[in-house]
This record gives structure tokens, sequence and C-alpha cells, in this order.
């Protein structure tokens, strides 16, 4: 009798309590990713007809297409071109504002506001705007510095220029979580490298990013995947005539172009499919990788 | 323990089954409650709201039943649309256009309007163009009502034609006249401003005119077989080609900055448009001051003068919950008052026969009557926009991957010609499947 344990009435309130609370994040979950998740697997085994009706279970048909599709091979190389540059550059810049801004300064809260302003935009707007500061013949780019750039036109340059604006959009949210990771900082540390003779630089290396590097880990696996999913800017600022979407195209813009412009949702799903394995590839690297530079003390 | 679990998971199972069983009926997101006595309505074109909703605002006088006429741009009007289609909230009252009606229509998507039209006193189809009335019919079946209709014309640049001492465009050019004019334009302008633009996305507005002008087709009338490698076609997208070279932008600033945009600020001197870009151009300063309309150029060989013409259909959703208020806004917005209403007011032609020459006089700036003409027979032959089952999926290979690489290089047009036909080909067989 004695060797079953017995519960008592707190541990089954903390019980039902503890699941009363995550019901409402599971069931968002459950209804608005996991469900999600399996039936575009399962569609993109289907060439779907329309509205979701008269779906012709095809296999493997439209991954076969997929891997020898130039076009998904190019959107890829694309992607991560993206990616390659808005992720170093946002955590770099945003690192260094983020000790900037987390010293006492005059007008402090307002500038952490105004580096954060982008995040609060919509994205489409943010578009809207960048897309005239880039435009060749009467963007203010252009005419401020009289060079005469194509900078979203040009196939060689366009991806680069987009990174920019992703860079400029989330600049604010990675300081923000950078200033909340600094702050849990001891100031000992840095007191006593100063005792030593420690330089700022010094210490920027040797005290804050090893003790920041939780937060950068964070930042860094959640900015991959963010940007391994590039679609909104890409959407809103080529134009289907302009000669450098190939060459700029993402995946996930792909996937739109096939699952929602030309309603093949199969061949779309099978797009975003690849992009789930590829985004769980690296993930899992990166989190073998966190061993290696990341402390947690 | 475990019991409790097993319990709590599947509460948990039910409860997310539930959800998503309630989703598809009573939706969730959108403001506008079902049930409330109120139509919503939605359209694509910003331009037109405001006129639609006065018409709208009319028949709640009418009626007492209150209408909410909501503008989504046309990228995502579709989107919506088919997901609104596939079991979410979909608006009672909205437009249909020939790309996508077939589709609907064959799903049982849009209220069956055979009987009420049947039955009706104020809508007269016959009034409608025929050719209107047989796009948004299914099997026999009405399920849409023309809303207007539109032609394609000549805009110009008076101060441009001014500067170069130009005379202004008329009914004896020619697409030679059109090319020779935009030329020397060009070559006065010393690249501040060009002869004419056109983007691959301009097909409605722009080379579907000259490929029927020229004589070659985009669509065969059975809808089974590409016209984009016929003779006649090729030779239409070479002249183009040869407006590409020599008297446009190039063809970064003309995606860029868009051909109307281009446009409305002085940079070209000549466009084709449509009629549906009347009121963006009246509310624009430097257009509604410098602007004015000619019928678009003839066809030195053939003789034929050709405009593409298309017009939206009102249609109503099967599933709404008022669907006698719907069909009364629909009867409303057919009814010949509200079609003259909506040419009086600018809003757009009106598709009941003889309303459109109230639109002529709705903006004094231009010379509207050139895009009436368009519509008479003795002048111009009219082409319904090139359309089949599955129009969306090789227009849009057209309008991208297909034609803009001629647009960089326009040597490449014949072949790309061939590039689209094919895929286009493809697409039309598929259909048939």
């Amino acid at each position: 009798m004695k060797s079953k344990q017995k519960v008592t009435p707190r541990t089954r309130n903390e019980f039902i309590w503890g699941w009363l609370f995550i019901i409402p994040t599971m069931l968002g979950l459950i209804v608005l990713n996991i469900i999600p998740i399996f039936s575009t697997i399962y569609e993109s085994f289907f060439k779907t007809g329309d509205f979701g009706m008269g779906n012709k279970f095809v296999g493997v048909a439209n991954y076969t297409k997929l891997l020898a599709d130039a076009d998904v091979w190019q959107a890829l190389i694309n992607t991560f071109k993206y990616a390659i540059v808005e992720v170093p550059f946002s955590i770099a810049i945003a690192l260094v504002l983020a000790v900037f801004l987390n010293r006492k300064m005059f007008f402090r809260g307002g500038y952490r506001t105004i580096f954060f302003l982008p995040m609060v935009a919509a994205p489409a707007a943010v578009a809207m705007v960048w897309r005239w500061l880039y435009n060749s013949q009467f963007g203010l780019i252009n005419n401020v510095f009289h060079t005469k750039i194509s900078w979203v036109s040009d196939p060689k340059i366009a991806i680069f220029s987009i990174a920019v604006i992703g860079i400029w959009s989330i600049l604010g949210y990675n300081m923000v979580l950078f200033i909340s990771g600094l702050q849990e900082i001891p100031k000992d540390y840095y007191e006593a490298a100063s005792i030593d003779g420690a330089t700022g630089i010094k210490q920027f290396f040797n005290i804050t990013v090893p003790l920041l590097s939780p937060t950068i880990f964070f930042v860094l696996v959640t900015r991959v995947i963010g940007a391994l999913q590039v679609f909104d800017l890409i959407f809103m600022v080529m134009d289907s005539a302009n000669q450098a979407l190939p060459k700029t195209q993402s995946l996930v813009y792909l996937f739109y172009k096939y699952a929602f412009m030309q309603n093949n949702k199969g061949y779309g799903s099978a797009i975003v499919v690849f992009l789930l394995v590829i985004i769980m590839i690296i993930t899992a690297i990166q989190n073998w990788g966190e061993k290696k530079w990341v402390y947690y003390n | 323990m475990k019991k409790l679990m097993a319990l709590l998971l599947s509460v948990v199972m039910v409860l997310s089954l539930a959800a998503c069983g309630g989703g598809d009926k009573g939706g969730s997101g959108s403001g506008e409650k079902k049930g409330d006595g109120k139509l919503t309505v939605n359209i694509w074109d910003n331009g037109q709201q405001k006129g639609l909703q006065e018409i709208c605002d009319l028949y709640t006088k009418e009626t007492g039943v209150k209408v909410d006429v909501q503008v989504i741009t046309w990228d995502q009007y579709w989107t919506l649309l088919s997901a609104g289609a596939q079991g979410g909230e979909m608006p009672d009252v909205f437009w249909m256009h020939s790309n996508e009606v077939q589709k609907y229509m064959e799903n049982g998507i849009l209220l069956d309007l055979t009987d009420k039209i049947a039955k009706s006193e104020k809508v007269d189809l016959s009034k409608y163009p025929a050719e209107l009335v047989e796009m948004y019919k299914s099997e026999g079946k009405n399920y849409a009502v023309p809303k207007d209709i539109d032609t394609i014309a000549l805009w110009y640049n008076k101060k441009i034609f001014d500067e170069c001492g130009i005379k202004y465009p008329d009914d004896t050019w020619t697409w030679d006249t059109y090319y020779d004019v935009a030329k020397e334009i060009t070559e006065k302008g010393k690249g501040k401003f060009f002869g004419t633009d056109m983007a691959s996305t301009n097909n409605q507005d722009g080379y579907y005119n000259m490929i029927y002008s020229m004589g070659g087709y985009v669509i065969n009338d059975d809808k089974t077989k590409s016209g984009y490698d016929d003779p006649n076609t090729v030779k239409a997208m070479e002249y183009l080609g040869k407006l590409i070279k020599d008297c446009m932008p190039e063809a970064n600033i003309i995606s860029e900055t868009g051909t109307d945009a281009l446009f409305t600020s002085g940079k070209v001197a000549m466009i084709t448009q449509g009629s549906w870009m009347v009121a963006a151009f009246r509310d624009n300063e430097y257009s509604a001051e410098n602007a004015d309309i000619a019928v678009l150029p003839k066809d030195a060989a053939t003789g034929k003068r050709t405009t593409i013409y298309n017009g939206l259909g009102w249609a109503a959703s099967a599933k709404t919950d008022m669907p006698e208020e719907a069909w009364g806004l629909i009867e409303w917005l057919g009814s010949e008052d509200m079609q003259k209403k909506q040419a009086e007011l600018g809003v757009t032609m009106s598709a009941w026969e003889g309303t459109s020459d109230a639109w002529v006089k709705s903006v004094e700036n231009f010379n509207l009557q050139a895009h009436l003409d368009m519509m008479n027979p003795d002048v111009a032959e009219m082409i319904i926009r090139p359309y089949s089952r599955s129009t969306i999926a090789w227009e849009d290979y057209a309008r991208g991957d297909g034609f803009r690489p001629a647009w960089a290089d326009p040597a490449k047009m014949a072949d790309q010609c061939k590039a689209v036909a094919e895929q286009m080909n493809a697409a039309l067989a598929e259909e048939k499947q």
C-alpha cells in the first residue's frame, strides 16, 4: 500500500491548473500550426483541385518536378544570399547599438524608440517607402548621391538591396533582446576588468559577448529561420515584370506564386515542405554547434 | 493519474476539433458579424469605391439594407476570396472577372441568379453585350450580372507633343505612324522623355490590342490552342520589340516605376490604356492638365483597328445569409437607372446599352468619346479579353517569365513567343483532363 504514492490534493490542484493555463496556447498551436503543417505535407502529394475539392493523388510527382526545377534551386540560392547578408549584419549592428544604448545617456529612451520603430511599421508600408527610395529614376538615394544604380532591378545587386531593408526592419527587435540580455550581466565583471586595465573593446569581446551568448544564440536561430522565410519584402518591392525577379525570388515567394497566383497548391506545398526540411537541418546544425560557443553560467 | 491525463488529452482533442468545426461555420477574425442586416461588398479598385458606395447608399435609402463597400487590392482579392470559398468568410456581393469566374461557377461558390433574373423587371440581360453575359454563364445558368465594360484607347501627353511640334494622334494613325512618332519623340526627348512605354504585365491594355489588330490571336475560339506561335502574333510582338528597343525607357525603369506612373509624371508621351484608368488620370494633377485620348491606331496591312474589351460582373456568395437582399443589391446595381448613374458619376463605363453617353460627359478634361468610339463597330472591332478555365496559369507565365526576357533583349521576342505558346498549350491541355 505504501509503495504507491498518494496524490495529495495540492499536487492534483497544481496539475489541473497547470493544464488549464496551457490549454489556450496548445489549442492555438494545434489549430494554427500543427494541423496546417500536416495538411500541407498531405497536400504536397496531390494535384489539388479548385477550392480544395477534387484532389488527385500523384505520389511524389510534385517532389520529382521540384528537384528538376531550376527555378527552385535558383530560389534556394537567392534565399541563402539574403540570409547570409541579413542575419550577421542585423545581429552585429544590433549588438553594438545595444551596448551603446545600455549606458546612461541623454535621450536614451528616445533613441531606443527610434531604432525600434521600423518593427512597429507594417512591412508592406516599409517596402513601399523603400521601393521609392531605391527607384533608379526618381529615388532619393540616386538623387542625393548622384548615382545611376538600378538598386532593385539589377539582377546582381537587387537581392542585397532587399537584404538592407530586412536589416533595417529587424534591427530594433534584435537590439531590444540584446539590451535585456545585457542587463542580466552583473556590473562587477566590468568593474573588475577596468581595475585590471581592460579597455572597452577588450571588455566587449571578453565579457559582453560570452555572457550574452545565450541571447545571441536565441536571436541567431530565430533570425536564420525568419530570413529563410523571407517573402513580404520581395513581394512588395519586386514587380513581376522586373528583370531581377528570377535572381531575387525566395522559396516562399515561389510557394506563393504557385499556390496562390497560379492555383497549384500541391506544387506550392511541396516547395514549403522542401524549405521546412532545409530549415530543420540548419537549425539542427546550430543546436549541435551551441555547445561549442554558448556559455550558460 | 494516467486516467486523468488521458481524460484531459481527450478534452483537448475534442475542443480543438470543435474549434475547427466552428471555424468553418462561424468564421472568425472579420469584424462583420453575419446576420446583422448589413451586406458586405468587396471590390478591388480604390478609384471606384466612392461612387459605388454612393449608389449602394441609394439602395439603403430605398430598402433599409445597409451596405458596406470594401476595397481589397487585386493581388489579395483572389487569395482572400478563394480562402473564403474554401470554408471561411465570404463577402455577400463581390466582383467577378473573366480570369477566375469559370471555376467559381463550376464549384457552386456563386449564387445561382437564373430564376431571379428571369423574374426581374429591372434587369434585362438582352441590354448587355452578349459575350459578357455568356462569360458569366455556366451550363445554362447565370451567375453574375455585368457591371461595366471597358475599352482600350491611346492616351497621350499634349505638353510633350506641343514641345516637339508634332500633331496630336487621330483616327488616321496606323501602328507604323505610332512607331515613327514615338521614335521621333524619344530622339527629341534626349533621355528627358520617351515616346511610349509598356511592361510585360500590360497585356489587356497593351500588346493584346496589337496582336488582334495585326491579325494574330492569343487563344483560339474553342480555347484549346495558344496563338502565340501564330505568324501574325509573332509579327505583332516583334513590332512591339521594335518599340521597346527604340521608343521606350530602359526596361528596369518601366518595371520599377510602372507604366502609368511614368505617364502621369510626364516621362512618356503615349501609352495604350484602359477606360478603367480614367478616374486615376483625372485625380492626378499632372495628367488631368496634360493628358488626352485618341482612338487606337489601326494596322496598315489588315486595316483593322481593334480593342480588347472586358467587363466585370456582380456576383453573390451561395453561402450568404441574406440571399434576397444580396440579389436585391445586384438587381439594383444592374438596373438601367443605376447603370446610368454609375456612368454619370464617372465610376466607369456601364455595360447597359446606351448608358455610356453619360460617362463621356463625366470628365471634362479628356476626350472620353475616344473610348466610346472604340465600341463603335464602324470604327473598331471589339475582342473579348482572351480567357480560358486556367487563364491565370498561362497569363501569369506570359506576364513574368515568358516575356520578361524579351524586354531585356527585344531580339529574343520570337523565341519567347514560342516558349509562351508551349507553356500555354500545356496549361490548356491540362484543363481538359
